[in-house]
């Protein structure tokens, strides 16, 4: 390797742009089930109910003890069986990105369910006394009073969260998924510029995260009152 | 006619007992306070009253209806018992008027225009109505309170639970909430008051309960217990807090 030769990549913008959109559709998928569930989760963990609490405990155990890389092969392995026994999709299709899809919405989902735990808890006792008081069962006392205060108190934390998943999206490259990251690799491998185009991918995903961790940061000032 | 009654209400925390065969009513139009040391179980007994705290000995019946019953709609009950807490307790993610008409809308299932009228009404009452779109973080301590008061009242209440309501006030704020419990006590509201106020006390109370180590050692008419409290628990209580 002598120069340093920038050449190939404008034309491969398209298939990077492709891969950007595989990554963001991940990303987002697995923050928007992720929280949901998480939520869900979080609630059955701080519920009064034993069982509920430790199956909910061991999901999110299980799920933060064992390296994403892993859980991404897992679903990929598992998922074709599934889908073939359940929906009946004909085998040999195309299953990577929903393997993924839901590889990374189940395992966020036990990492948004400690953020959103902590942050219910960070919700004064009182309040939910005074919900309870005003005649609110569980469910109102959660969705009106608790859950609103304890996502704007977690807000910082969830966007962080959402950083690391964009970036950890790369590891899609296991199941040979075209993301982002895989496209860049593709395209380098092709062209005999690998070094190039992982310096550029690298620079994308720099200028991306290191962006909107700024943003986090100024919006933890705004709401630090 | 009772409004609350409480019958031999015992309560634990782990082996620790909070609560001892405490018996007492609040009787419908009665304003009843609560005094006693610091940790002498009268929040606790109050926060029972609307089932906030269970009880493990003992019953408490609420307007004819038991709190322990498994078919109490123990929210349906609480919809109809205002109670003010020592903290305020104010929604800070919602603006006064929200504060105001989230329960009556989403409990008692009133129309949102009724409901703000019946907000606003009340609010006039506890003389804030010009802060009505404020957040409660923008209001003083007092003002805080007073708007709690007018949340509770917005419900149309049969009675009302005040948990020291004044102890986390700063001085110069505790007379405009004592204002409003007074005026609520001589239109009639049946009160159950947990409070360090005894200038409160001497000026509405029908009765005094003193409690002390989670058991109700005095419960006299008010002139009796200012007159000549038969505990000697009593006594000591009121001579260090009437001193000054």
């Amino acid at each position: 390797m002598n120069e340093l030769d920038w050449t190939s990549i404008p034309g491969a913008l398209p298939i990077l742009g492709h891969g950007m959109l595989v990554t963001l559709q991940i990303t987002a998928t697995a923050i928007v089930v992720g929280i949901l569930w998480g939520t869900l989760l979080a609630l059955a963990r701080l519920s009064g109910l034993r069982p509920l609490a430790w199956l909910a405990a061991g999901y999110v155990n299980l799920f933060r003890a064992v390296p994403l890389v892993m859980v991404i092969l897992w679903f990929y392995l598992i998922v074709p069986a599934l889908l073939k026994d359940w929906l009946g999709v004909a085998q040999g299709a195309d299953i990577r990105m929903v393997s993924a899809l839901v590889a990374f919405a189940l395992f966020e989902s036990a990492y948004y369910a400690e953020i959103i735990r902590a942050g219910i808890q960070s919700v004064p006792k009182g309040q939910v006394s005074a919900a309870y008081a005003l005649g609110m069962p569980y469910g109102l006392t959660m969705r009106l009073v608790v859950l609103p205060q304890a996502f704007r108190n977690m807000l910082p934390l969830l966007l962080t969260q959402a950083i690391i998943l964009f970036q950890d999206t790369s590891l899609v490259y296991v199941i040979g998924l075209a993301d982002f990251f895989g496209s860049a690799y593709k395209v380098g491998d092709r062209d005999g510029r690998l070094v190039e185009l992982l310096l550029f991918a690298g620079a994308v995903y720099f200028v991306l995260c290191f962006g909107a961790s700024l943003l986090v940061r100024q919006l933890q000032k705004r709401f630090a009152t | 006619m009772s409004m609350i009654r409480i019958e031999q209400v015992s309560k634990w925390y782990g082996s620790f007992q909070v609560l001892a065969e405490c018996s007492t009513q609040v009787n419908k139009g009665e304003v009843v306070v609560v005094c006693g040391p610091s940790g002498s179980g009268k929040s606790t007994l109050i926060r029972c009253v609307n089932g906030l705290e269970g009880i493990q000995q003992g019953t408490i019946v609420v307007n004819g209806i038991a709190l322990a019953d498994p078919k109490t709609n123990l929210s349906k009950l609480r919809s109809h018992v205002g109670m003010v807490f020592q903290n305020f307790e104010l929604f800070p993610h919602m603006s006064v008027t929200d504060n105001l008409t989230i329960g009556q809308i989403k409990v008692l299932g009133r129309p949102r225009e009724e409901a703000l009228a019946r907000g606003l009404k009340m609010l006039e009452r506890v003389g804030l109505k010009a802060q009505a779109d404020k957040y409660p973080h923008a209001l003083s301590g007092g003002q805080q309170q007073r708007v709690a008061i007018a949340r509770a009242l917005a419900m149309d209440p049969i009675c009302m639970l005040f948990d020291e309501p004044t102890s986390a006030l700063d001085p110069e704020m505790v007379n405009e909430v004592l204002d409003v419990m007074v005026e609520l006590a001589t239109e009639g509201m049946t009160m159950m008051c947990v409070t360090h106020e005894m200038g409160f006390a001497r000026k509405v109370a029908d009765r005094v309960i003193f409690m002390d180590h989670g058991r109700i050692v005095e419960d006299a008419a008010k002139d009796e217990f200012f007159g000549t409290p038969r505990a000697e628990r009593a006594q000591v209580f009121l001579s260090k807090i009437l001193q000054h």
